[in-house]
């Protein structure tokens, strides 16, 4: 697992891919930082997560667009799976190379609560609770991520694909005012994962969220694995 | 050391391999031959763990590939079709991530790996791109990568394609120095190839076993009909009415003319009586025979000749049916 973690986040940085994600993540949240805290004069962070989210879906599909397509294309596969080491551990350090240039980017944004530390009154509880729901979140992400470039080959239809689940999933709370049927409504709520992270920028810490975040991401990096091992059995 | 026992491989209702059976001893080195898209890199990809079969059973070295992958792994180097190589990476980083990849403990890495460098000779090009290098350079590249480790069994598909003459003669040299002491199947279609470096030949064509043999009882199996090559000058119509009047020749053809001699092409088993008689008809009608030589039977004869008997026997079979 350590080589292949190591192999991909190097690649992040021999291909222009990690630069080009850590350039637009800096510079959303910037501008998000300065619209937000500097802009309204607040010290809390809520806001400025709520707009980060919505963004978020935009840049993390970058980072797995070619996780697994890449390899499927150019072969390289074949060196992954004759070595000896299981399928799990593929996909496991592949993921998480993808994950280490997101939180290559989470840290340099902690500078702004420094910030507002420093020169404001920094609500820490809130801070915190709403970094690990966006760190839980974006995690979930990659992991969609990751499953949509095991399918396919083209890293463009990865992509493609990861944008049209995380836009549909966005959708799900516009969608769930148009539904009467109650049920309906908690269902469409209950699948939007927007939705969970409101707990954590009132600064709550509960389980329910962490863990709806934590099993699905590792539902998803499951189903990459079976693909993965599907696709020897075609 | 590998025991392949009745492999099927289906993909839809198409067989890839049909039953296919056979042995790769400890320090033998097996060629496959076959056509394009006979089964050999199936079967290839199937030994190592990549692909899933339908039915029968591969072990190696008492390991069996689905009880136990990693084992079996661990014991085979593998040099896919297209050696899987990541192109954006430094050739020693490569070698490096391998090495890493297959978890081998060895006491010096680096010496390890620039072992293997020196073997296949590529050096001068350690630190560039894979990206950069030529076809050449990434095969050996590919065979690198196959050899760290040190694993007892290698797996080559096709190791020589693409490349030019002089790339072919290296790369076989260093197949033949590393069958001293490993277990090596290389699958081919270029025949020379197979019988310059391999004990045993299997031959496969359309997922079917054809034959398996040493190179040489291979060549005997053919008989003991030669191919000659006479240039006789003089008239064509009258050199062909002597050939054919000889119970030893057959199939002759005129395959080219040089100013007023003919070249013929014939199947011979004649002794040597009847060879004298041949050069005194031909003397009687003044008619010298300017070259003879006699024309090989190349694996490529026999292995056309057995895959089409394969196939007229299958298509009787069929219409008895």
């Amino acid at each position: 697992m350590k080589a292949i973690f190591n192999r991909e986040f190097n690649s992040y940085f021999t291909s222009m891919l990690g630069y080009v994600f850590l350039t637009i993540f800096l510079l959303l949240t910037g501008i998000m930082f300065y619209m937000v805290n500097i802009g309204y004069m607040t010290a809390s962070m809520t806001g400025f997560f709520a707009s980060v989210n919505n963004v978020a879906i935009f840049f993390l599909p970058l980072l797995t667009m070619r996780l697994f397509s890449e390899d499927r294309k150019l072969k390289t596969d074949q060196l992954l799976l004759t070595a000896p080491i299981s399928t799990k551990e593929i996909v496991l350090g592949k993921f998480f190379a993808a994950f280490a240039v997101f939180m290559t980017g989470v840290v340099i944004t902690l500078i702004y609560p420094v910030m507002l530390a420093v020169w404001g009154s920094l609500p820490f509880g809130e801070t915190i609770s709403c970094y690990i729901g966006f760190i839980l979140l974006c995690s979930l992400i990659l992991s969609i991520g990751a499953f949509m470039s095991s399918v396919t080959e083209s890293q463009i239809v990865a992509a493609v694909a990861t944008y049209g689940v995380l836009i549909f999933t966005m959708l799900l709370n516009s969608i769930s005012t148009y539904v009467s049927n109650e049920a309906v409504v908690n269902i469409l709520l209950w699948l939007s994962p927007l939705q969970r992270f409101s707990d954590f920028t009132l600064g709550i810490m509960s389980f329910e969220p962490i863990i709806y975040y934590m099993s699905l991401t590792g539902l998803f990096l499951f189903f990459t694995t079976m693909v993965f091992e599907r696709r020897r059995l075609r | 050391m590998i025991t392949i026992s009745n492999l099927t491989k289906k993909y839809g209702d198409k067989y890839a391999l049909d039953n296919i059976s056979f042995d790769v001893k400890k320090g033998e080195v097996l060629g496959f031959l076959g056509p394009n898209g006979a089964g050999k890199s199936t079967t290839m990809n199937i030994i190592t763990g990549y692909t899933a079969y339908t039915d029968g059973s591969v072990t190696v070295d008492g390991y069996d590939i689905i009880e136990n992958p990693i084992e079996v792994k661990k014991r085979i180097g593998y040099l896919p079709e297209i050696p899987p190589l990541y192109v954006d990476m430094i050739v020693w980083d490569y070698l490096e991530f391998v090495y890493e990849l297959k978890k081998i403990k060895t006491d010096d890495k680096n010496k390890h790996i620039q072992d293997i460098v020196d073997m296949v000779k590529i050096d001068d090009v350690k630190k560039r791109k894979i990206g950069n290098l030529s076809k050449g350079y990434r095969q050996r590249v590919g065979l690198a990568g196959a050899l760290i480790g040190n694993p007892p069994v290698l797996i080559l598909d096709e190791p020589t394609v693409g490349l030019d003459p002089k790339q072919i003669i290296e790369i076989r040299n260093i197949i033949k120095a590393l069958g001293q002491e490993k277990t090596i199947i290389l699958s081919s279609h270029i025949l020379s190839e197979i019988s310059a470096v391999c004990d045993r030949v299997i031959i496969i064509n359309k997922g079917k076993f054809v034959a398996e043999d040493t190179p040489e009882n291979l060549s005997k199996k053919i008989g003991n009909s030669h191919r000659m090559m006479f240039s006789i000058a003089g008239d064509r119509e009258k050199a062909e009415e002597i050939l054919n009047s000889f119970d030893g020749i057959s199939n002759v053809v005129c395959v080219s003319s040089e100013g007023d001699a003919y070249n013929f092409e014939f199947d011979t088993t004649m002794d040597a009586e009847e060879r004298k008689q041949l050069f005194f008809a031909f003397a009687e009608n003044s008619m010298p025979i300017l070259t003879q030589k006699e024309i090989e039977t190349s694996l490529e004869d026999i292995f056309l000749e057995l895959t089409q008997s394969a196939e007229k026997e299958e298509k009787k079979d069929e219409s008895d049916i």
